[in-house]
Formats: C-alpha cells, sequence, structure tokens
C-alpha cells in the first residue's frame, strides 16, 4: 500500500527497519535457529538432491537462476536497502563477464581467483562511477544509470567480449573456431558447475547478510529512512552509499564471471540495454528488500522461460508478466512476492478456516456465507 | 580526418535525425511538467498505434484513418493509464511513477511482439505522402516528413510553452507538479486538469509513433527503445526547459552524425545521447550544487 | 472510494488489461501472419494443381503409422529476428511425407526448440532434444550462435546435422554442413559480381551481430586479389540513422565505386530507401547484396530505380524463373502443409525443403532401426545428391569442414521481382576456405 505522505519503493519496510534496528542486536533465538536450520537443509538439497531430480535442460536453467540471483542481490541491496535504484546493472553485469573471460583467456589462474579479481575490478569500476553519479537523487540517479548503461552497451558492441585473441581486448573477429571459455577443473560438466554456482551465489548472500547485521546495514537503514536525520545523527551518508554501490558491483561483478563460465561463449548482444529494466521488474516482484526476493528474481529470470519454452508458450508472454508484476508491486505490494505470498498465504488460511466454522462468525466479525 | 565538404551532409541528416529525438524528448518533458511523472512508455505506445495503423491500412483502409486511429489510441491508452495509475500513486516519489510507467512499456512490448509476429524475411512500413518529394541542401534530398517533424518539434515547444505559462489550464498544470495536494485544496479541479495532461501527452506520443515509424523504422524494439536516446535530451534539460529539450535533442542528433565520417569513432556514435547527457548530468549539477528531485523524496 | 477498494479496482484494471491482452492476441495472431504473407506469387509458373504433394513421399495416399522417427531443430526467434520458417518448412516437408508413406512406414517427428540469442539457453536446448526429446538427427537448425556454442556438443555424441548456416563453425567443423552459403560465401558471391563488374572500390558494409570479422576477411581477400581498395563497415542493428549510413557508404565508394551490403532484410530494406529518398542510388557503380535481399517482398518495396541497379547474391535457385517438379512440389507442399510458414514462398521456405529432402533422402538409404549411429551415418553418406533447389548436387562427406554449397546466381529486381542477371557461378578460390573446401572435397565440390 502507498504509505502516507510519499516515499521511495520499499518505504513501509524501512520504517519496520528502523524501528527494528534502533533496540540492540537480539541474540539467537530458537526462532533464528529453526531458520538457520531450513535454509542450509534447503542448499544441500539443493546442491545434491536437485541435480539428479532435474534433466540437464533444467539444470542449465538453474545455474542461469543462481547466476541472475546473484545480480538480483546486487541490486537489492541497491534498491532495498538503500533505496537507489540504478536502472544498469546488466552492463556491470557484461563487465564482470568481460573481466573474468579476459583473464581466463590470458592466464591460467585458478577459477576462484578469477571470480575474485572479476568481482574486485568491476567494484572499482562501480565505484569510480559511483562518485560522481550519488551526487545525484532518487530519479536522475537512476535516469543516470540507465544512460551510462547505454553507453557501455555501444561500447562493448563494438569492443566485443574476448574469444581467445591478444591484445587488451582480447578479440579476435576472424576466428572460424572459437575458443570456449573454460571452467573450472573440478566442475566442467553442467550439474558440478551447477554446484560450482550456488555455493558462490551462497557466498555472495552470505556477504550481503553479514553486512546487513553489522554497521553498515544499519546505516543503510537509517538513511533509507531520511537522509537528513541520519546525517545529523552524524552518519557518513556519502560514504555508506559509496559502500552500498561498490557491494553491488562486486557481487554483480562475480556473478559476470560465473555467467562466462556457464555461457563458454559471451556475446554483446547477450547484454541489451533494457535487460537492466527486465532486471528491475523481477527485482521488485522478488522483493527488493528480503534476500529470499532476490532468489525469487532469479528464478522468474531463468527457470520460468524455460518452463514456458518447454510448455511451447512464447516468451512474450513472460514480458507482459513482468510488466504487470511491477505495476502491481509498486501500486500494492511494495515489499515484493517474497513478503506479499505469505501474506497472501495467510489470507487465505484466514478464509479456509471461516469456511470450516460454518456456523461461528469469521474474524472479520461478519457471518461467513455458506 | 575528413574535410569539410565531407561533414556538410551530415549536418542536414544531423539536423534530420534531431528532429526525430525532439519529438520523443519534447513529450515527455511535457508531461513532466504537468504530472511530475516521466512517461518512458512514451515510445512503446507510440509503436503499438503505428504497428495498429500498418494493420488497418495493410487491410485497406486509408491511409489518414490509419494515422488517425495511431493517435486516438495513444490518447485513450495513455489516458486511461494516467487515470487509473495516476492518482494510485500521486503521492509517490517521481521515481516511482517512472518506473511504474516502465512496466506499461513492458506490458506493450510484449504485447506487440506476440501480435505482431517477426517473421523470415518480412518488413513492415509506414509511408506518408510527404516522404515523396523535398529539396536540396548541399546534394542532399531533405523530404517533406522530416522537415514537418522538425517543425512540428518546434511548433509543440513553443505552443506548450506559451500554454503552460500564459493560460489557466497550463498555470493549474504547472501547481500540480509542484505540490497536488495544495494544488487540490485551492479549488483547482485536479483530476481533469491531470486527464487533459495526459490526454495532450498520448495525442503526441501517437503523432510521434506515426512519424518515426516513417522516419526511422516500423519495429516494436526500435521505437520502443528510442526513447532512452530521447531521453537523453530530456535529461540535459534536467527535464525543466522544454526549449532545452528541443535544443538538446538537436545537437544530439547533429553531433552522432557528424561522427559518422570519422573512422575511429563512427563505430561508437550511438553512444552520443548517453555520454552527452551523462556529462550533462554530471558536470552541469557540480557547480549548482546537489540536484533534488522535484517533490518531496524523503518522508 | 476508500483505499482498500482504489486497489482492488486497480487490480481488476490490470487483470482486465491482461485478459484483454490475451483475447486480443489469440485473435488478431493468426490474422497479422496472413497479413504479412507477401502478395507476390510466382506467375511465370504454371498452376500448383498440376504437380500432386503426393509425390513426397515412397507410398502416396498411405499414412504411415509406425514408430515415430524423432529429429530435431534449434532455430532463432526473437523480436526482429525470426528464422523459425526453415524447421516449420522443413516439418511440413515431413508432414507430406508422413501422410504419403513415411520412411518405410514410420513417421517423422520433428522437435522445434527457439531460441533467443542466449547461449546458455541454446547449450539447453540441445540437451533437451537430446536427452528428453531422444532425437536422432538435426535437421533445420538455424542460428545466429548455435554452431559455435553446440559444435563440440555434436562431435561429442557424433551427429551429423544438416542446416542453415550464419556462425562461422557451421561451416568450419566437421558435424555441421549447410544448404545455404551463410553471410561470408554469400558476400564473396556479391562482391565477386561487383569486381566483374570493374568496380574501382568495393565498400562492404555489414550489420555489427557476431562473427563480422570472420565475414569480412572473404571479400577482403576477393578485393585484394583484384587490387581493388576495399572499405570494411560495420553498423550497429536496428538501424535507427539510415541516412547518414547511406550516406557514408556512398562517400566511401565514390562515383566508380560498389556498396555491397550484408544485412537482414528489413535493414537492407531501411538502408536501400534511405539511399532513393536521398538520390544517391545512382551515384555509385552499383550496389550489392548477400542472399537475405533475394526476396520478391523488397524487390516490390524498392520499386523501378533499382532495376540493374541492385545486384543480390542468390544462394538458392530463384522460385519465379523455374519451372521443374521440384520447385512445382515445394510450392504445393508450401501451400498444402506450410500454414506456419508465414514468409511464404522465399529462400527460407527453399532452404527448409532442401534440408528435409536431403534428410528424407539420408532417412530412406537406412535399414534396420533408426538410431543416432545409423541416422547419422547415412546423413554423413549423402553423396552427389540433386536437390533441385541448388546450383550443384550437395554432398556431406567426411571432411572437416563443409561448404557444399559453393555456386550460386546472381539476381536483380525487375519492377518488383528477382530475376536473373547471371547464372550459376562458382564462388572464388581466392577465399582462403573455399580453397580449403575445395582441396579436401575433390570434385564433390565442383560437380554441377
Amino acid at each position: 500500500m502507498a504509505a502516507p505522505g510519499g516515499g521511495t519503493v520499499a518505504d513501509t519496510a524501512v520504517r519496520t527497519a528502523g524501528a527494528r534496528q534502533r533496540s540492540p542486536l537480539p541474540r539467537p533465538g530458537t526462532g533464528t535457529l529453526v531458520r538457520a536450520t531450513v535454509i542450509v537443509a534447503l542448499l544441500l538439497f539443493t546442491l545434491f538432491a536437485l541435480p539428479q531430480l532435474m534433466s540437464l535442460y533444467y539444470v542449465d536453467s538453474m545455474t542461469q537462476a543462481a547466476i541472475w540471483a546473484m545480480a538480483a542481490l546486487g541490486l537489492g541491496v541497491l534498491v532495498g536497502r538503500v533505496g537507489l535504484v540504478s536502472l544498469g546493472q546488466v552492463a556491470v553485469l557484461a563487465i564482470g563477464a568481460w573481466v573474468a573471460a579476459r583473464l581466463l583467456f590470458a592466464t591460467t589462474q585458478p577459477y576462484p581467483l578469477v571470480l575474485l579479481e572479476a568481482g574486485l575490478i568491476t567494484m572499482l569500476l562501480g565505484t569510480l562511477i559511483g562518485l560522481p553519479a550519488l551526487r545525484l537523487r532518487g530519479l536522475y540517479l537512476a535516469l543516470i544509470t540507465l544512460m551510462l548503461a547505454g553507453a557501455i552497451t555501444v561500447v562493448l558492441a563494438t569492443a566485443n567480449f574476448p574469444n581467445g585473441g591478444h591484445g587488451f581486448l582480447g578479440y579476435n573477429g576472424a576466428l572460424i573456431n572459437i575458443p570456449p571459455i573454460r571452467r573450472p577443473s573440478m566442475a566442467s560438466s553442467d550439474p558440478a558447475y551447477f554446484r560450482y554456482a550456488v555455493v558462490v551465489a551462497a557466498l555472495m548472500f552470505l556477504l550481503v547478510f553479514a553486512h546487513i547485521r553489522t554497521r553498515p546495514g544499519r546505516a543503510w537503514a537509517a538513511v533509507r529512512q531520511s537522509e537528513s536525520a541520519a546525517l545529523a545523527a552524524g552518519i557518513n551518508t556519502w560514504l555508506y552509499k559509496l559502500w552500498a554501490f561498490a557491494l553491488a558491483s562486486f557481487i554483480t561483478g562475480v556473478a559476470g564471471g560465473v555467467l562466462a563460465g556457464a555461457d563458454h561463449y559471451l556475446y554483446s548482444l547477450d547484454f541489451p540495454t533494457y535487460y537492466s529494466i527486465m532486471l528491475l521488474a523481477v527485482v521488485l516482484m522478488g522483493g527488493a528488500y528480503s534476500l529470499w526476493g532476490a532468489v525469487i528474481a532469479g528464478l522468474l529470470w531463468a527457470l520460468l522461460p524455460s518452463i514456458l519454452q518447454d510448455w511451447g508458450v512464447s516468451a512474450d508472454w513472460l514480458t507482459i508478466l513482468f510488466g504487470i508484476g511491477v505495476l502491481q508491486v509498486l501500486t500494492t505490494a511494495p515489499r515484493g512476492l517474497a513478503d506479499q505470498v505469505p501474506k497472501d498465504l495467510a489470507r487465505l488460511g484466514r478464509l479456509l478456516r471461516g469456511l470450516v466454522r460454518k456456523r461461528a462468525p469469521s474474524e472479520s466479525g461478519e457471518v461467513t456465507a455458506r | 580526418m575528413p574535410s569539410w565538404q565531407d561533414f556538410e551532409p551530415f549536418i542536414v541528416s544531423g539536423l534530420a535525425l534531431g528532429g526525430v529525438y525532439a519529438l520523443s524528448g519534447v513529450g515527455m518533458v511535457v508531461l513532466y511538467q504537468a504530472t511530475g511523472v516521466v512517461y518512458l512508455a512514451f515510445g512503446a505506445v507510440g509503436a503499438m498505434g503505428a504497428l495498429i495503423a500498418w494493420s488497418l491500412i495493410n487491410a485497406g483502409a486509408p491511409g489518414w484513418v490509419g494515422w488517425l486511429v495511431c493517435v486516438a489510441f495513444g490518447a485513450l491508452l495513455t489516458l486511461g493509464y494516467g487515470m487509473v495509475f495516476g492518482p494510485l500513486l500521486a503521492k509517490r516519489d517521481p521515481l516511482v511513477k517512472a518506473v511504474a510507467t516502465l512496466g506499461l512499456t513492458l506490458v506493450l512490448f510484449g504485447l506487440m511482439d506476440l501480435l505482431w509476429t517477426t517473421s523470415g524475411g518480412q518488413s513492415r512500413a509506414i509511408t506518408l505522402p510527404t516522404d515523396n518529394g523535398g529539396f536540396m541542401i548541399s546534394q542532399i534530398q531533405v523530404d517533406w516528413t522530416q522537415v514537418i517533424s522538425l517543425v512540428l518539434g518546434i511548433a509543440i515547444t513553443v505552443v506548450t510553452g506559451v500554454f503552460l505559462h500564459y493560460t489557466k489550464l497550463g498555470a493549474a498544470m504547472r501547481a500540480m507538479a509542484n505540490d497536488r495536494e495544495i494544488t487540490a485544496t485551492l479549488g483547482v479541479p485536479v483530476r481533469r486538469v491531470e486527464a487533459a495532461a495526459w490526454l495532450g501527452c498520448g495525442v503526441l506520443a501517437g503523432v510521434a509513433g506515426i512519424l518515426l515509424a516513417d522516419l526511422v523504422a516500423l519495429d516494436a524494439t526500435t521505437l520502443t527503445f528510442l526513447v532512452i536516446s530521447s531521453l537523453a535530451a530530456a535529461l540535459i534539460a534536467r527535464l525543466r526547459s522544454i526549449t532545452i529539450t528541443f535544443l538538446a535533442a538537436i545537437l544530439i542528433g547533429l553531433v552522432h552524425d557528424l561522427l559518422t565520417p570519422i573512422p575511429s569513432l563512427t563505430n561508437y556514435r550511438d553512444a552520443t545521447p548517453f555520454v552527452l547527457a551523462a556529462i550533462a548530468l554530471l558536470v552541469l549539477s557540480r557547480g549548482g550544487g546537489r540536484v533534488l528531485v522535484r517533490s518531496r523524496e524523503e518522508a | 472510494m476508500s483505499m482498500r477498494e482504489h486497489i482492488w479496482s486497480a487490480r481488476a484494471v490490470v487483470g482486465l488489461v491482461a485478459v484483454i491482452g490475451m483475447l486480443a492476441a489469440a485473435g488478431c495472431s493468426s490474422s497479422s501472419s496472413t497479413s504479412s504473407t507477401p502478395k507476390s506469387t510466382s506467375s511465370g509458373t504454371p498452376s500448383t494443381s498440376a504437380v500432386s504433394t503426393s509425390q513426397c513421399g515412397t507410398k502416396p495416399g498411405v499414412a504411415a503409422t509406425g514408430t515415430p522417427i524423432p529429429l530435431g531443430a534449434i532455430a532463432t526467434n526473437q523480436p526482429g529476428t525470426s528464422f523459425t520458417d526453415i524447421p516449420n518448412m522443413a516439418a511440413a516437408y515431413f508432414a507430406c511425407v508422413n501422410a504419403n508413406g513415411g520412411i518405410n512406414g514410420h513417421p517423422i517427428k520433428l522437435y522445434i526448440e527457439t531460441e533467443q540469442t542466449n547461449p546458455a539457453q541454446i547449450a539447453a536446448d540441445a540437451k533437451q532434444l537430446v536427452q528428453t526429446d531422444h532425437v536422432v538427427g538435426i535437421v533445420g537448425n538455424t542460428s545466429i550462435i548455435e554452431c559455435s556454442v553446440d559444435s563440440s556438443y555434436w562431435q561429442k555424441l557424433g551427429y551429423y546435422i544438416i542446416d542453415s548456416g550464419i556462425a562461422p563453425e557451421c561451416y568450419s567443423t566437421s558435424n555441421s554442413a549447410a544448404v545455404n552459403m551463410g553471410p561470408r560465401y554469400s558476400s564473396d558471391g556479391a562482391v565477386q559480381y561487383a569486381l566483374a563488374q570493374h568496380a574501382s572500390k568495393i565498400v562492404f558494409d555489414q550489420s555489427n551481430v557476431p562473427g563480422t570479422g570472420y565475414i569480412a576477411a572473404g571479400p577482403s581477400a576477393l578485393a585484394a586479389n583484384a587490387h581493388v581498395p576495399i572499405v570494411q563497415l560495420t553498423e550497429n542493428v536496428p538501424i535507427t540513422d539510415a541516412d547518414s549510413v547511406a550516406i557514408k557508404e556512398v562517400d566511401d565508394a565514390g562515383p566508380n565505386g560498389a556498396v555491397v551490403l550484408n544485412f537482414t532484410p528489413p535493414e537492407a530494406l531501411v538502408i536501400l530507401q534511405a539511399a532513393q529518398k536521398l538520390g544517391l542510388e545512382d551515384k555509385v557503380k552499383l550496389w550489392g547484396c548477400s542472399t537475405p535481399c533475394n526476396t520478391d517482398f523488397l524487390a516490390t518495396s524498392l520499386g523501378p530505380k533499382w532495376n540493374s541497379k541492385l545486384f543480390v547474391n542468390a544462394e538458392l535457385t530463384p522460385p519465379d524463373v523455374t519451372n521443374t517438379t521440384t520447385m512445382k512440389l515445394y510450392e504445393a507442399i508450401l501451400k498444402q502443409y506450410g500454414s506456419a510458414v508465414s514468409g511464404g514462398i522465399g529462400s527460407f521456405s527453399q532452404m527448409g525443403f532442401t534440408e528435409a529432402e536431403i534428410m528424407v533422402h539420408a532417412l530412406e538409404s537406412v535399414t534396420g532401426a533408426y538410431t543416432v549411429a545409423s541416422v547419422n551415418a547415412a546423413v554423413k553418406a549423402v553423396k552427389d545428391f540433386n536437390t533441385g533447389m541448388l546450383c550443384q548436387a550437395w554432398t556431406y562427406g567426411s571432411y572437416p569442414m563443409h561448404i557444399p554449397n559453393n555456386m550460386d546466381y546472381t539476381v536483380t529486381p525487375d519492377n518488383g521481382k528477382m530475376v536473373t542477371a547471371q547464372g550459376c557461378t562458382l564462388i572464388s578460390a581466392v577465399d582462403p576456405q573455399i580453397k580449403a573446401y575445395r582441396d579436401v572435397a575433390g570434385t564433390a565440390a565442383m560437380a554441377p
């Protein structure tokens, strides 16, 4: 629901967050332990059981889901935690993929090192761009990220992605047999690479989780609630916003590295400018504020199209769904599916309970119709 | 380095291209001035209208019927969107309102590809009677459609400027864009004024759709996301001045085409709108302090 | 209205829009596909009722009822680029065969996967075909990058695919043989023709999609051999400023030069129309274009100013001027079974027909069970097969690379139709890849 007095995208969440953060960090109670166990169980299931249950077609799609969940995570940090909308995250992903591909062709470094370097270099570039851009606010910041993404897309279209050639760009346009980008030696098969991608994604989620639970998270929440109040409280808002930019760029850069190995071949037309708009759509639909939202966003981006393709449904329906999803989220459920689905389920549960108690009045006090 | 003679023809084509960008850029700023919404669906609405017009013309309808339907479609769809989502999002940040129009863009984009499927070697085209005939400037033929689009851009700029500053309805629109609540309490019929603004923008979107389909291409992807390049012109003007938007659009078109004969830069010329907008936003905002969003941003 | 009612009304509107959209899609999509069919029909050929489609199979009128032979195809289908006509036409041919005896009584089932130029998706599609659909052969692949992404997979599993090539690997690997010439060799043909008309300079402009360097290498070699300067250009597609593209090309070519284009039909059309609008079409000696321009649709849209001004390389026998049984059969099958082929008569459906022809020819030679091994051995063994759609007989063979179609026509628009300007001509062996293929394939590569 639209909060009274206006505000940015996930404003309702902010107030709750702010209230929660003002009290000291709670000690891990049974609730947290249960949740942690569930997450670990789910992770183990995904790593070991899921690849056996799915055909390679779906294993490949789930690998993409893990990658795009990371990209959604990065965008979620910006949008959900700090309230900055970036319409250029796919360009950042492309940069990460470019750096990783260049390193993988030019060196024989082990994969984790390449991913780390891709993440760090992308983080550096993201921070450099963030520095002047952060002088802008809200709408202008979003639009300038769109402009920068457009520029990067044009540059990539001419510079192309590395394909084993020489020189700084590492691109040889005349190749008649293009070599594939290598994968880690222990994870070259599709199911193995899927596990690799899930582990990397889990690490990224852990990284964000650690941020949220410590000082940056509290600072971001304060900035989201009211930047002037945060400034007055002595928080260096500019630094924390830049930190968010850096973190989002790092995660997206790493995701780009994983994408390079997953795809084996990279082309500039796989990163069109309007993908950044669609990424924002799935992040909003999944829920920018919650970490689960990023997982949902990844599944929406990568798994749903594969299922539709399998059923012979055109991918255009998905584009339409994303558009409707954006409108729905912005007008009614700012916290996205991750929050809305439990609420809808709860509402459904109440409805069912009301039906079961046939003659007793329902919770709202009205007599339930038979 | 190419000689002056090599550049000459590109000045003419650059002006024509600038006219193309100006149409959408001015249209978007007009609506922003009146409702605080950056209507990013401007291109998609025009594209769909143009495709509907194409379908009608292809089925045998006379040209002017098709164009009229396109404009009507643009007007009605935009008005519908504005009447439903305008009030729903009225109290939200301009960023939220802009992102919502992105939702509409995606819906239209998906619909267009579903309804007007891409098929093998076919392509669709809109032709206007003004395409034939024109005049020569420096060995380059300029056709009347290009002239019309440029003139239309100027006309819209002037008329809207006059309208917003010298009429009651225009003043009401400007007041509303500033603060809807207070304007309502002052007795201005807010919803009717809003409707007028949305309707006007929708008409512009339809007209731009037909002209761009003729000047550029009748292709859903191209026309939908051409708006991003036009947005660059609007951003250079900080979404504030329609005149500067128009001039910026002309500048972008000129620079883009003038880069064409320069071998080292020609492949990057498509980045012109984005680079110029980024420079304008980043460099120009430095002197004037932080750029704050128009309406209330913090709770 | 209360806030709650407001929200529900918004949801209702959005839902209503979605429902209306779906209904409109169901209603409109069928009509739009028929309206985009080209109005041109081959006026030169006699009525198609003279040829019965039952000629496609071995037992006319007998429907095949045995266990199906599963085959697969992967084609690009995204906004702006759609190659689905090719596998759809192959499916139409198979439907005809299935209705007239099948392959020894077995019907063919073609699984078509579409992709949006996403490498991961393309790799996944290949695995879907092999692991889930259990296809024993691949025919009809047409994709901007599929050959690059999947070639090692096909090699590992032993599939020898019949495709319409675009990416380099469609021609440079052992497991792919194309019925067309692809952008490089077709551009070679167009440039060759321009050089034969004594153009003093060549401007070669192509769309900036994967493989530009590979494609450019052919025309560069040809121009260098003829001691003619060549300017290599690329344009980002879709083109938004056709005027500046046309001006640049004409400026670079000069009055005695030739501009040769390698674009998809809509993009090429936009450039040529811009050139015409600007009055530039006569400012160069001639214009050339690779095969995608070879459509009657383009000829009609361009108008008479381009008669004998634009010369298009044609990889396949022009339907309008060919009266053979095979051509009539193609048109009959298209008419009876080809409802899913939106482009009608043209090179796309011709390619689909040819590929299906070859596959049926190969399948008919299989004795025993139809397995991956037996089917692909039969495909590899196809030799000197006269498809009736190409200048040469078609051979697969056990070669490290395949360019079985290396001889072409040149056509030119003539008042709305494409007519032959030059008959079957070999692509020059000055292109190193062509030379390499002719060296390994021997006489099989040259037989008319």
